[in-house]
C-alpha cells in the first residue's frame, strides 16, 4: 500500500505540493487530475524519489517508498526511448542497471497482454507508431515486476480509439500482475471509467477524492463540478450515470480542505 | 532587466579576476626570487636591490601569495601599469597606440567578412543540397584551409607589386587597411559562413511557419520579422568572439603587412621579457573578450529574453 | 456565401494521402471533420485553406497548439497588426476589443511576447486573430488537445457564442467524435484519405454506417464503452 502522509515540497516561496495525503493499494488505481501547474508532475517526481521533500512521508507498507521500486510510463511515447538503440535494449536497460534475472519467457508474456508482435522490439522508437511505442512503454515499465507503477498522461498522445484500447489493456494487465496504478491524467473520462478513486490536484493541494463513481455523480467542491461539466461539455463522458460505483476498499485517505 | 545586467556584470569582473589570478601566478612561480618578479613588473627599470627588499617586507612573504597578488593588482586597478623594461616609458601610452592600430583593422576585417559570408550564405540557401550550396560552403572550408601569410603575401604580389594599386605594407594611411583587411576577412568569411548557412536552415524550418503563411502574411514579411532575427542569434555569438580575436592582433598579417599591433606588441614583449608589457597586453585583451561577450549577452536579452532563463 | 472546393489532394513521395475531394460549406455551417490518426484530417485541413485562400476567399486555420502559430521571438501587438495586414483590413481598435472581449483576454499585455502568457490565453490569442475580418470559414485543427479541460470547454464556449450570430463557418477536425458531436451538426467520417461517410451528428452517432464511422462512434466517449 503506497501512503503519502502530508507530503511538502516548497519551490522557493510557493507549495508545490501543500499537505498532500493520499494512499492506495495493490491492484487499484488512483487518478490524480487537475489543471497544469496543479503539482501532478512535482506529485509522480516526488514518488520517484526524484525530489526532496520539505516535509511529510511517503512510504510502501510503512517501508520507504524505493523499496518498491516504482515505475513510470511517460506522455510522450517516442520521445521516452533514447534513439539510438532499438527498443529491446530500452526494455532491457532498467533489468540490465539492477542486475536483476528475469524470467526468459517475460518478453513475451507482456508482448501478449499489449499485443505486440515480439519482432517489433527490434525496430527504433521512430520506426513504430505511437500506439505501439507507447506500449513498449508500459512493457519497459512492467518487465520487472514492479509493484507500483506510475503513469503521467499514457494516453494524451494518443487517437481517440487507440486511447481506449490502450487503457483497456493497461487494466487487464493489472489484473493479472497486481500492480498499484497512479495515473496522472486531464482526462476526466478516463479517470472515471478506469480509475477507481479519484483525487482532485489544485494550486499543490488536494481538493477532493473520492470513488472514482461518486465523483463523477456528485463532485463535493465546487471545483471538482467544475472539472465535470467541462469533462462533460467536450463528450468525454458520454452518458452520465452509467458507471456503477466498485465496491473497492478505501482508496483515499483524507481530501484535506 | 537591471538586475540581469548586473549579474553579467558581475560575471564579466570574475572572469577579468580570473585572468589576473592567472597571470599572477605566473610571475610568482617563474623561476627566481617573486619578489624580484613582482619589482620588475612594477619598477623594471628602476629597479635596485633596496626596492626588491622594501617589497619583500612590504607585501610580507609569508603571508604569501594573496598579500602580494593584492601588491600588484591595485596600480593596475587604477590604469598604472607601469613603465617599460625595455624603453623605460609608461606602458599604457605604446599600447593604447598600437591598439588605434589594431581596432580600425580589426573592425573592417569584420564587417568585410560578415557581408561575403552574408552573401555566401544566402546563395548557398537558396537550394540546399544544391550545387551552390556544395560552392558555397566550398569556399568558406578553403578559405579556412588558407594560411594566412600565404594569402597575404599573394595579395601582396598581386596588388602592390604587379598592379601597384595598393601599397604592401606600413600602417601610414587607411588604404594600407586594403589588403590586411582583405586578408583576415577570409578567416572570418570561413568562420561565419557555415554558421549563417545552418542559421537561415534551421530558422527557415520553425514550427511555426507555416500557421504565418496560412495567414496571409507575405513571404517577404515572414523572412524579415520572422526568419532573419531567428537566424541572426547564432551569428551575433560568433561574429563576436571573431571581433575579439582580432582586436588581439593578427600577428601573421601584421608581420606580412609590417603594421603594428596588438600581436606584435605582445610578441615582442614575451620576447624582450617585458613583465610590464606583458601583462598590460593580456589584461587589456581579456577586457575586450569580456566587453565583448557582455554585449553580446545583452544583445541575446533584446532579442530572446528566454535564453540564459532555466525554463526557456 | 457558400464556399465551394473540389479536386483537394495531396501526396507525399509518391503515396497519396489524401483521394481527391470536394467540400461545400454555407455560410454558418458548423461541420466536424473526425478521423483516427494518420487518416488525413490534418492534411486536408492545410490543403483546403491553401486553395481557398489561392481561390481568394478569406479563411482562417488555428493549428493545435499555440506553438505552432506564434514566434516566440515576437511581440502579441506584433503578431495582430501582421496579421491585420495579411487579411487586408484596416486597424480597427473596437473590433479587436470586441474579439478579445468574446474570447477573455481583454485587457492582457500585448506588448508581451507568447510565452508570457498562459497556453489558453495563447491559444484564444490565436483564435481571436482568426477572426480578424470575419472570415468565411475558419479550421480549427484539434483546438482543444493542448489545453486544460476547463479551458478548453471554455474556449469552445465562447467562440460558439461569438460566431453564433455570424455566417462564419466552422469546421472543427479532431479524433475525438465525442468532442465533435458537441460542437456541429454535420459530421465528416474520413478514413485513410477518404471522406467515408458524411451525415448529420445524430445520424452518425445512433446509425454510423461505415466500418469507420462505426469504430469512431463506438469508441466516442469513456462511459458507454461496450467492455
Amino acid at each position: 500500500m503506497l501512503k503519502l502522509d502530508k507530503v511538502c515540497v516548497e519551490r522557493g516561496p510557493i507549495f508545490t505540493l501543500d499537505e498532500v495525503s493520499l494512499t492506495l493499494n495493490s491492484k487499484q488505481t488512483l487518478m490524480v487530475v487537475g489543471e497544469s501547474g496543479a503539482g501532478k508532475s512535482t506529485l509522480i517526481a516526488a514518488i520517484l524519489g526524484l525530489i526532496k521533500l520539505s516535509s511529510g512521508t511517503i512510504s510502501w507498507n510503512n517501508a520507504p517508498v524505493k523499496i518498491c521500486r516504482p515505475t513510470l510510463v511517460m506522455q510522450e511515447p517516442r520521445a521516452a526511448f533514447n534513439p539510438v538503440y532499438n527498443l529491446r535494449q530500452s526494455v532491457m536497460e532498467p533489468i540490465i542497471a539492477r542486475k536483476m534475472k528475469v524470467a526468459p519467457d517475460r518478453i513475451q508474456k507482456l508482448c501478449d497482454g499489449l499485443e505486440l508482435p515480439q519482432a517489433l522490439l527490434d525496430r527504433k522508437p521512430y520506426e513504430v507508431s505511437i500506439g505501439q511505442a507507447q506500449r513498449v512503454g508500459i512493457l519497459r515499465a512492467l518487465i520487472a515486476s514492479p509493484s507500483l507503477v506510475l503513469f503521467d498522461e499514457p494516453l494524451s498522445a494518443l487517437d481517440a480509439i487507440t486511447q481506449k484500447h490502450t487503457a483497456r489493456l493497461i487494466s487487464d494487465l493489472q489484473d493479472e500482475e497486481g500492480f498499484a496504478a497512479l495515473v496522472v491524467t486531464h482526462d476526466l473520462g478516463y479517470a472515471a471509467a478506469h480509475g477507481d478513486a479519484i483525487a482532485v490536484l489544485k494550486n499543490g493541494q488536494v481538493e477532493e477524492c473520492a470513488d472514482a463513481g461518486q465523483f463523477i455523480e456528485s463532485p463535493k467542491t465546487n471545483y471538482g463540478k467544475e472539472l465535470r461539466d467541462a469533462a462533460f461539455a467536450l463528450g468525454a463522458l458520454g452518458a452520465l450515470g452509467t458507471l456503477s460505483a466498485p465496491e473497492s476498499e478505501n482508496v483515499c485517505v483524507t481530501g484535506s480542505k | 532587466m537591471r538586475g540581469l545586467f548586473f549579474g553579467l556584470l558581475f560575471r564579466g569582473l570574475f572572469v577579468l579576476t580570473g585572468t589576473a589570478v592567472v597571470t599572477f601566478s605566473l610571475l610568482w612561480n617563474a623561476p627566481g626570487d617573486p619578489a624580484l618578479s613582482i619589482a620588475l613588473a612594477r619598477f623594471d627599470a628602476l629597479v635596485t636591490p633596496d626596492l626588491v627588499e622594501e617589497i619583500r617586507k612590504e607585501v610580507g612573504f609569508d603571508q604569501g601569495f594573496w598579500s602580494a597578488f593584492w601588491y600588484w593588482l591595485q596600480p593596475l586597478m587604477v590604469g598604472d601599469f607601469g613603465n617599460s623594461s625595455v624603453t623605460g616609458r609608461a606602458v599604457l601610452p605604446d599600447l593604447l597606440v598600437t591598439a588605434s592600430y589594431t581596432v580600425p583593422l580589426a573592425l573592417t576585417a569584420l564587417c568585410i567578412g560578415l557581408v561575403m559570408s552574408i552573401v555566401l550564405a544566402i546563395f548557398a540557401t537558396k537550394k540546399p543540397g544544391g550545387w551552390l550550396d556544395r560552392f558555397a560552403v566550398g569556399i568558406a572550408s578553403v578559405g579556412a584551409a588558407i594560411p594566412a601569410y600565404w594569402l597575404g603575401l599573394l595579395l601582396i604580389l598581386l596588388f602592390a607589386v604587379h598592379l601597384s594599386w595598393l601599397p604592401a605594407m606600413g600602417a601610414r594611411t587607411p588604404s594600407h587597411a586594403i589588403l590586411p583587411a582583405l586578408t583576415l576577412a577570409l578567416g572570418v568569411t570561413a568562420a561565419l559562413t557555415r554558421i549563417i548557412r545552418s542559421g537561415i536552415l534551421e530558422a527557415r524550418s520553425q514550427s511555426f511557419l507555416p500557421a504565418f503563411r496560412r495567414r496571409g502574411v507575405s513571404d517577404k514579411s515572414i523572412e524579415r520579422a520572422h526568419i532573419v532575427p531567428h537566424a541572426a542569434i547564432p551569428v551575433i555569438t560568433v561574429s563576436g568572439l571573431e571581433l575579439a580575436f582580432l582586436l588581439e592582433g593578427a600577428v601573421m598579417v601584421e608581420v606580412i603587412f609590417s603594421r603594428p599591433g596588438l600581436g606584435t606588441f605582445l610578441i615582442n614583449a614575451i620576447d624582450a621579457r617585458d613583465f610590464p608589457q606583458v601583462q598590460a597586453a593580456v589584461i587589456v585583451i581579456a577586457l575586450v573578450f569580456v566587453i565583448v561577450n557582455l554585449f553580446i549577452d545583452l544583445i541575446y536579452q533584446y532579442i530572446d529574453p528566454r535564453i540564459g532563463k532555466q525554463d526557456a | 456565401m457558400t464556399l465551394s472546393v473540389s479536386g483537394l489532394t495531396s501526396t507525399r513521395s509518391g503515396r497519396t494521402i489524401l483521394y481527391p475531394t470536394s467540400l461545400t460549406f454555407e455560410p454558418g455551417a458548423r461541420i466536424g471533420l473526425v478521423g483516427s490518426s494518420g487518416s488525413g484530417k490534418s492534411t486536408l485541413g492545410h490543403v483546403l485553406i491553401d486553395t481557398l485562400r489561392a481561390q481568394g476567399e478569406l479563411v482562417a486555420h488555428v493549428p493545435q497548439s499555440p506553438d505552432e502559430a506564434l514566434d516566440p521571438l515576437r511581440r502579441l501587438d506584433f503578431h495582430w497588426r501582421e496579421a491585420e495586414v495579411a487579411m487586408n483590413t484596416e486597424h480597427d481598435r473596437q473590433k479587436q476589443e470586441k474579439l478579445f472581449d468574446a474570447l477573455h483576454i481583454k485587457g492582457a499585455d500585448l506588448t508581451k511576447r507568447p510565452w508570457s502568457w498562459s497556453r489558453g490565453m495563447q491559444q484564444r490569442f490565436v483564435i481571436a486573430m482568426a477572426l480578424i475580418g470575419t472570415p468565411s470559414l475558419i479550421i480549427l485543427d484539434e483546438p482543444t488537445s493542448a489545453l486544460d479541460p476547463v479551458v478548453a470547454a471554455d474556449t469552445m464556449k465562447l467562440l460558439q457564442e461569438y460566431l453564433s450570430h455570424k455566417n462564419t463557418a466552422m469546421l472543427f477536425i479532431t479524433h475525438d467524435l465525442g468532442l465533435a458531436s458537441k460542437h456541429v451538426d454535420r459530421l465528416m467520417v474520413m478514413h485513410e484519405g477518404k471522406i467515408v461517410e458524411d451525415a448529420t451528428t445524430q445520424d452518425i452517432l445512433q446509425t454510423p454506417k461505415t466500418e469507420a464511422a462505426k469504430l469512431l462512434s463506438s469508441h466516442k466517449s469513456w462511459l458507454s464503452l461496450p467492455c
